[in-house]
């Protein structure tokens, strides 16, 4: 096998795009070797064991954590596909008005952190502190409060919502390449519409489903700041709650062998599904080359049923978003948590606001700008790199490229979170200062935000004829100079929009903060975490607002440059 | 000016390594307008690239105005920017980004063989007329018809007056009337700046009628090297004879060195040397060099006019003659029926034999 090249020379991208592939290796591999460790890490006093395995399989508390996560992420998947899958069929194949307002509450949905919605949905149906709980307590003097979030079941039901602008983006794509002559030359050649739902339209569009299926799934199994938020005040753990318990216990030194065996368990069910959900992908990949050029699509005339389609859509938006972070904004100027009424109304103030520690929100958003700034770049130019030589090359070691940049997409960022934190802590401890540095984070999130980048650059660099750079070269243009003139200036709004997609995901980004953030690294979604923690709810709301205000100007920022290009790809 | 020796390129593909160029040797004379012509996969444009310096050989040399550009043994490879060449692309490949002026001017300004820029506006105006687009320098190339940008592409190949000019099937996504309109005018802006033209096609009609010679290409060797009109009349094998032009085959017996044994039934025509009495031979002959008569009559073989083709020019007939089905082209204003009686006469000079095996 050749090395991906240009007439036999091997490409100076090819480090930059190994790079990152490195890294995720790197993290993998450590999780895997620490999980076979007991004893003092990287030093002598540590020697190989399969105690860690023995202790973690051994505690009946694992059985209970994997019976929650099964729970929760079947019912996100649930929850997810039920609100997406009818939005995007109103969307690409009915005439519903509004579609572009229809694809901006999506696109939100995807941008606003599952945190705050969580912290929201605390307030609104925990079982003691919820105000339906309380209302409902108060209305028939109840003893307990008879809603319940904090289960796998309504914690799932909130991830769910929070998933569903994904399911909506996955299968819309499938709506929109499904074409209708194929369901109209099942009507011709004399089945019914039945037989043709069921012969034509399902077989085509299962696939599509199926993947949407898989990767909310592995999405769900991972998911931490929900369950984090509401489920471990309760002591209701999923699989990413209890790593973090056993990675930052509060009482006892952490045992990061346990961690380890752990981590390791859920890679394995991560690859399974991962390479379930690639053969899958390929299958519904294959129908898609079926589907013929420059068709128009009939649209179904709703008629009247337009106002309830939007009602659903409405009601959808409301309830996942509007309602829990405006309770969070509420929250944020309360004196404590308390439902809203005429009574808390008239005692709002900005006392909280005095309670916030601003240094370590400046601090926080410092890291946070510093991320946001130095991720996407990094970001682009590894995405670049990988792109180029997967679309430009013809060494079949482009396919290895290809499917290295795709693995951070289904490997849970959970893992890198973990895989970093444990080669900052014992394998670069003595040669590279990594641990409690902001640095280490953008390591994290430049592999977690690579696939993303890399196949918007694939899809745009598809676009250029290849002819285009060579007219370049033949017209006397160096490779520097083509790409300065020709490519990058042709590649400049996908560009654009991968760097404020990139930039707005690693300013919403918890998980990997929250285990790698210290008090020197800390960026604003973890401050947020650290007072909800504590139990600062006040304080953590007012963070969140603050967030929220911010955020507005950077989503316009999106909307302007970038979003067409991010759909399409995402 | 071009010499190509030995030329071998092989790609990987999935079902194991696939000989594109298979050693093949090209001379091209300075101020030469050569062809490559050939079916899609028969290594013409790989051979272009190699001269283009776009693929690297992987055996074999190539030569350019006397400088060795590529040598596998040797190891030399000169990339495309230092080589003294321009080159029109079949998608046209002109920047999008850029407008026609900007188009022209960019190797001028950025590439390797760029000249001072007192000169580079006059230069840029200079090529933009030759291609007859003088007037459209400030048109963004996206607001162009086909047949324009593929004048900027020209413009922009000729500007820096390379020694080599290359072309790959420039013509191919122009509509057919455009297309002949090009043709024309790419025969005369080579001609005009003298440059020497390397031209792939799989269009038969653009070789022959641009081409000083033709290069007839399949699986990655040269079948025949040779002027247009060779290429037509004497094509030395099968292939070459089914891909320029049409022809009726039909197979036959040798009898002695002037006569074949055919399903028309014998026939005088130059056997090849090599082939013995009994050998079994493919017959060719033209459609155009097959004369045809209203009528029966004792100067040729009786045929039955089946079907008829009328292409305003010329006329094209499917007639039985005995066991076999000939194409006729019949000339001037002649008219037939479907079912009539005709007598086709097969003259002598109009045969091609091609022995059993090629």
């Amino acid at each position: 096998m050749r090395l991906p090249s240009l007439n036999g020379q091997v490409s100076p991208l090819l480090p930059v795009a190994l790079a990152p592939m490195a890294l995720v290796a790197v993290f993998i591999l450590v999780i895997v070797w620490v999980s076979f460790q007991s004893g003092t890490l990287g030093t002598v006093h540590s020697n190989y064991t399969l105690e860690n395995y023995h202790d973690v399989l051994g505690d009946s508390a694992i059985y209970g954590v994997i019976w929650n996560t099964l729970w929760f992420a079947f019912s996100t998947v649930f929850f997810a596909l039920i609100i997406g899958l009818p939005i995007a069929w109103l969307t690409e194949r009915t005439t519903i008005p509004g579609k572009p307002a229809i694809y901006v509450i999506m696109t939100l949905g995807l941008l606003i952190p599952g945190i705050f919605v969580a912290m929201g949905w605390t307030f609104i149906a925990h079982p003691r502190i919820g105000f339906i709980n309380r209302w409902l307590v108060d209305l028939f003097a109840l003893d307990d409060g008879p809603v319940n979030i904090a289960t796998p079941l309504g914690m799932g039901f909130v991830q769910g919502m929070n998933l569903a602008p994904l399911a909506f983006i996955l299968t819309t794509q499938m709506f929109r390449a499904m074409n209708p002559m194929l369901e109209e030359a099942a009507r011709t050649a004399g089945m019914s519409a039945a037989a043709t739902l069921r012969r034509v339209t399902l077989p085509l569009a299962g696939p599509a489903i199926l993947a949407a299926v898989i990767y909310i799934f592995i999405v769900g199994i991972a998911t931490f700041d929900i369950p984090a938020v509401i489920g471990l005040g309760n002591r209701v753990y999923l699989f990413s709650t209890y790593l973090f318990t056993l990675t930052f216990p509060e009482d006892m030194e952490p045992r990061y062998g346990i961690t380890g065996a752990v981590g390791v368990l859920m890679i394995v069910v991560a690859l399974a599904l991962t390479a379930w959900y690639g053969r899958v992908l390929q299958k519904g990949n294959r129908y898609q080359v079926i589907t013929g050029k420059g068709y128009r699509p009939k649209m179904l005339d709703l008629g009247g049923w337009n106002w309830a389609a939007w009602a659903m859509i409405a009601v959808y938006a409301l309830i996942s978003k509007f309602v829990p972070i405006a309770l969070v904004g509420f929250i944020a100027f309360a004196p404590y948590v308390a439902p809203p009424s005429l009574e808390m109304w008239e005692q709002l103030s900005l006392n909280n606001f005095y309670n916030v520690n601003w240094e370590l929100v400046w601090r926080g958003m410092k890291h946070t700008l510093i991320l946001m700034f130095v991720v996407p770049l990094a970001v682009m130019v590894c995405a670049f790199a990988i792109s180029w030589l997967v679309v430009r090359t013809r060494s079949r070691g482009r396919y290895a490229l290809e499917f290295g940049a795709f693995l951070p997409h289904t490997v849970p960022e959970l893992l890198f979170a973990i895989g970093a934190l444990l080669v900052a802590l014992f394998v670069l401890k003595d040669y590279v200062p990594l641990y409690g540095t902001v640095w280490l984070i953008a390591l994290v999130y430049l592999v977690t935000r690579l696939p993303f980048a890399t196949r918007a650059l694939n899809g745009a660099l598809l676009q250029i004829h290849k002819e285009l750079e060579e007219a370049a070269y033949v017209s006397g243009l160096t490779m520097l100079r083509a790409s300065r003139r020709v490519l990058l200036p042709l590649l400049r709004p996908t560009l654009m929009s991968v760097w404020i997609w990139t930039a707005l995901l690693v300013y919403r980004e918890v998980t990997v903060a929250v285990f790698l953030a210290t008090e020197s690294n800390i960026t604003l979604t973890a401050v947020v975490w650290s007072y909800w923690a504590a139990a600062g709810m006040t304080e953590a709301s007012v963070v969140t607002t603050l967030m929220i205000l911010f955020f507005s100007p950077l989503l316009l920022l999106f909307w302007i440059f970038g979003r067409r290009s991010a759909l399409a790809e995402e | 000016m071009i010499s190509i020796r030995k030329l071998e390129k092989i790609f990987d593909s999935a079902r194991g390594p696939v000989r594109a160029v298979d050693g093949i040797d090209l001379e091209v004379a300075e101020g030469e307008f050569m062809v490559l012509l050939g079916p899609s996969g028969c290594g013409k444009t790989t051979t272009l690239r190699c001269v283009a310096g776009l693929e690297r050989p992987d055996g074999g040399s190539i030569e350019i105005d006397g400088e060795l550009v590529d040598s596998a043994d040797g190891g030399t490879y000169v990339p495309p920017e230092r080589r003294d060449i321009g080159m029109v692309f079949q998608s046209y490949a002109v920047w999008p980004h850029l407008n026609v002026f900007q188009n022209v001017v960019l190797p001028l300004t950025e590439g390797q063989r760029r000249i001072p820029r007192s000169e580079v506006r006059d230069r840029a105006r200079e090529a933009l007329r030759l291609v007859r687009l003088d007037g459209l320098e400030e048109r963004p190339v996206t607001d162009l018809s086909g047949g324009q940008q593929q004048r900027v592409a020209l413009a922009r190949a000729v500007v820096t007056r390379p020694k080599v000019l290359l072309m790959d099937e420039p013509l191919s996504n122009l509509d057919a009337r455009l297309r002949d309109q090009m043709r024309d005018e790419l025969r005369r802006i080579a001609e005009s700046v003298n440059v020497t033209s390397l031209y792939v096609t799989h269009d038969q009609a653009e070789a022959l009628s641009l081409g000083d010679r033709v290069c007839v290409m399949n699986e990655g060797e040269i079948l025949q090297l040779a002027t247009p009109k060779e290429v037509y009349s004497e094509p030395p094998n099968l292939f070459v004879a089914r891909f320029v032009g049409e022809m009726n085959f039909l197979p036959a017996k040798v009898v002695d060195a002037g006569r074949v044994e055919s399903g028309l039934g014998a026939i005088e025509c130059a056997v090849p040397s090599g082939c013995a009495p009994g050998a079994a031979v493919t017959l060719g002959i033209r459609p155009e060099h097959i004369g045809m008569a209203p009528g029966e009559s004792a100067a040729g073989l009786r045929g039955q006019v089946l079907r008829q083709t009328y292409l305003g020019d010329a006329l094209h007939c499917q007639v039985q003659v005995g066991e076999v089905e000939l194409t006729v082209t019949a000339v001037g204003d002649a008219e037939y029926v479907r079912g009539e009686t005709v007598t086709v006469s097969l003259p002598e000079k109009g045969w091609h034999v091609f022995p059993e095996g090629q």
